[in-house]
């Protein structure tokens, strides 16, 4: 089943999330990219319904690439979380509502700090220091509990987040098998392989 | 025959020109003076009162409100003051409209509103009058001096045609040359705030008709950053608080002046 | 499963003399799934209005954005701060305009009252999710523990406490009713209003 991590640390988000498209009991691919770049330095790992997921991340995809271009620079991390949260806000009290929740991962260029934010099909938005959406975010989020630092190098974030992957691998009946991390900080977006 | 393209808004005439666009500027060259200052730590803008005289109901300036006496500077959002030179009247519809999308920026965002992006909404407004036919533009020029994380301490000017641009110190409505050139002479770069408020006070002591400065002709505003919250803080100076800044900086009016006023 | 005791949380107000205090918990859940351990849900409106937002958690923060973008316009339009009563007729009409299809959020305010004479006195005030509104002169409370909230608050609150005695009282009375409900706690914020002042403090609690 689908499964999404994201751990804040010393000027850097990382955002995980596996790669299984699966329709009702059977996987049909297993290398899909469930983490968006939306801009520079903001990364959103999606998960839900299937359909609604892909419909609503490359909506936001594009409109925050609008506003980049309207503007000259991109929406900072808090601002595109808030409007990102509208968005669904908005779906929920509609007819057909989107059921996508999200991890939103970004480096603000103008303060110079990482932010998570934690944003569910309801419109629920909080910011964390760690976060996680599917079943494995049962066995994540205690596990991150103990050993979350936010004064953490990338190489802890990354040994810390491996911890989690593993313990819902062993753990979890239905586990995915194969993840996709990428990190977001000063520098911008890239992928790395764990 | 001269009037032939002057009877609507939206028509060019032969040169290719929008006759009154170009009146409205002009209107606007006969207005109270309105000068801004962009120093490192801050802004500063000045503007010079019209509307003045004894007989003038100014009791709802003392308290309440935003401070200030209402004709001039304007805080259009937290983290912007607006400094208006043309028609009032006009001023004060742009004014509200330019609060509202700075309410309606927050609501979206969930931030304060960049300051280019407030200065385009009133431009995209500005610039409808001279295209769609039947109303006339806005006989009012702008200027915005704001902050934002983005490009910090900014000030814009905005004209009716809906040209905007950004300067380090400028100046719109009466005198504007004058007060340019000064400016242009004055200015250096990495100027302080403190330096800011000398350079723009004694710019508008040379500029303005009167040859003494006093509350009932000036309007003066700051913003800074809080040194705690880091937060924009946009200070309108009330009429006592103008004063007393003059009395400072040694360019009040003296005591027998205030008779013949 | 009811969608008010979805996300968790709970918020209490009480009266003091010449003071008011407003609190809640600092949890936000999914049922029993804690997410996070700093979710404000009582917001800023004025330097002398509070208003906590206990209920739907997506519902907290689109009340809390509607609520400022009002009072901001209300701002501009009058030219002066609005009054705790006025604000507690915005909330209820907010409310009120989703009868049929209600925000599931039940709104808590406090404030400091200005009156006639140019002082101020305590004024709190509660609605249920469709703005029916209830001034009261003692204390209220909502959200998940609020039963035990009003228990704790009936057995520990008195007239006329000094803001610090209020403090004290209100900050015991939502610890204790919070450790007796699942979907409350972790940590609490209490803000405390004299005339011209507030303090904010942030409590541990059970962090369990």
């Amino acid at each position: 089943m689908e499964c999404s991590f994201a751990i804040t640390g010393k000027g850097y988000v990382i955002v995980a999330a596996d790669t299984t498209a699966a329709h009702s009991i059977i996987k049909v691919k297993l290398d899909e990219d469930k983490i968006k770049t939306l801009s520079p330095h903001l990364l959103m790992a999606y998960s839900g319904e299937p359909g609604d997921t892909v419909q609503f991340a490359e909506y936001i995809e594009r409109n925050i690439r609008l506003y980049q271009i309207r503007n000259t620079y991109p929406l900072r991390p808090s601002s595109a979380a808030s409007w990102i949260r509208r968005a669904l806000a908005d779906s929920l009290r509609s007819r057909k509502p989107y059921s996508v929740n999200l991890l939103l991962g970004g480096y603000d260029t103008s303060t110079y700090t990482p932010h998570l934010y934690w944003i569910d099909y309801l419109g629920t938005l909080t910011e964390v220091p760690f976060g996680a959406h599917g079943y494995g975010s049962y066995f994540a989020l205690s596990l991150l509990d103990r050993y979350h630092d936010p004064e953490a190098s990338l190489e802890e974030g990354l040994a810390t987040l491996k911890r989690c992957i593993d313990e819902v691998s062993k753990r979890l009946l239905v586990a995915p098998g194969r993840y996709k991390v990428k990190v977001v900080d000063k520098d911008g977006v890239r992928e790395v392989e764990i | 025959m001269a009037r032939r393209y002057d009877s609507r808004t939206t028509i060019f005439s032969p040169e290719g020109r929008l006759y009154q666009i170009e009146y409205a500027m002009e209107a606007i060259s006969h207005a109270g003076t309105v000068l801004g200052v962009l120093a490192k730590d801050g802004i500063v803008l000045a503007a010079e009162k019209k509307v003045t005289g004894k007989l003038l109901d100014l009791s709802s300036v003392k308290e309440g409100g935003y401070g200030g006496s209402g004709e001039k500077i304007f805080l259009l959002n937290s983290n912007v003051v607006a400094g208006v030179a043309g028609i009032t009247a006009d001023a004060n519809s742009l004014v509200n409209f330019a609060r509202q999308a700075a309410q309606r920026h927050l609501y979206l965002y969930n931030e304060d509103i960049p300051v280019e992006l407030l200065a385009q909404r009133l431009c995209d407004m500005k610039q409808g009058y001279t295209q769609y036919g039947g109303l006339r533009p806005f006989g009012v020029s702008l200027l915005y001096a704001g902050y934002d994380p983005h490009y910090n301490f900014q000030l814009y000017h905005s004209d009716p045609s809906g040209n905007y641009s950004g300067w380090k110190a400028t100046c719109i409505g009466a005198n504007n040359g004058t007060a340019t050139s000064l400016l242009k002479q004055e200015y250096k770069d990495d100027i302080t705030i403190e330096e800011a408020i000398k350079l723009v006070l004694s710019v508008m002591s040379k500029t303005m008709d009167s040859t003494t400065l006093g509350s009932e002709k000036l309007e003066f505003a700051t913003l800074t950053l809080d040194p705690t919250t880091k937060k924009p803080k946009a200070k309108i100076y009330r009429p006592s608080e103008v004063d007393e800044l003059l009395q400072e900086q040694g360019l009040a009016k003296k005591e027998e002046d205030d008779k013949s006023a | 499963m009811s969608i008010m005791e979805y996300n968790g949380g709970s918020v209490i107000a009480m009266v003091g003399k010449d003071c008011v205090a407003i609190a809640s918990d600092l949890r936000l859940g999914v049922q029993s799934l804690s997410i996070s351990s700093n979710f404000q849900k009582i917001f800023p409106v004025t330097d002398r209005i509070y208003v906590g937002l206990p209920g739907l958690a997506s519902d907290v923060t689109t009340l809390h954005e509607q609520f400022r973008y009002r009072v901001n316009m209300y701002t501009i339009k009058e030219e002066r701060e609005i009054e705790p009563q006025t604000f507690a007729q915005m909330v209820s009409s907010t409310l009120y305009e989703r009868r049929f299809g209600p925000y599931f959020i039940e709104p808590v305010i406090a404030g400091m009252q200005r009156t006639p004479s140019g002082s101020y006195e305590p004024f709190i005030a509660a609605t249920d999710l469709i703005g029916c509104l209830n001034f009261a002169k003692d204390f209220v409370v909502a959200g998940t523990a609020s039963s035990e909230l009003f228990g704790a608050a009936e057995g520990l609150w008195e007239p006329d406490l000094e803001a610090e005695d209020l403090f004290e009282t209100i900050s015991q009375t939502l610890l204790n009713a919070v450790d007796r409900d699942t979907f409350s706690g972790w940590g609490a914020v209490v803000h405390v209003m004299t005339k011209d002042k507030v303090i904010t403090r942030t409590l541990k609690g059970r962090m369990d």
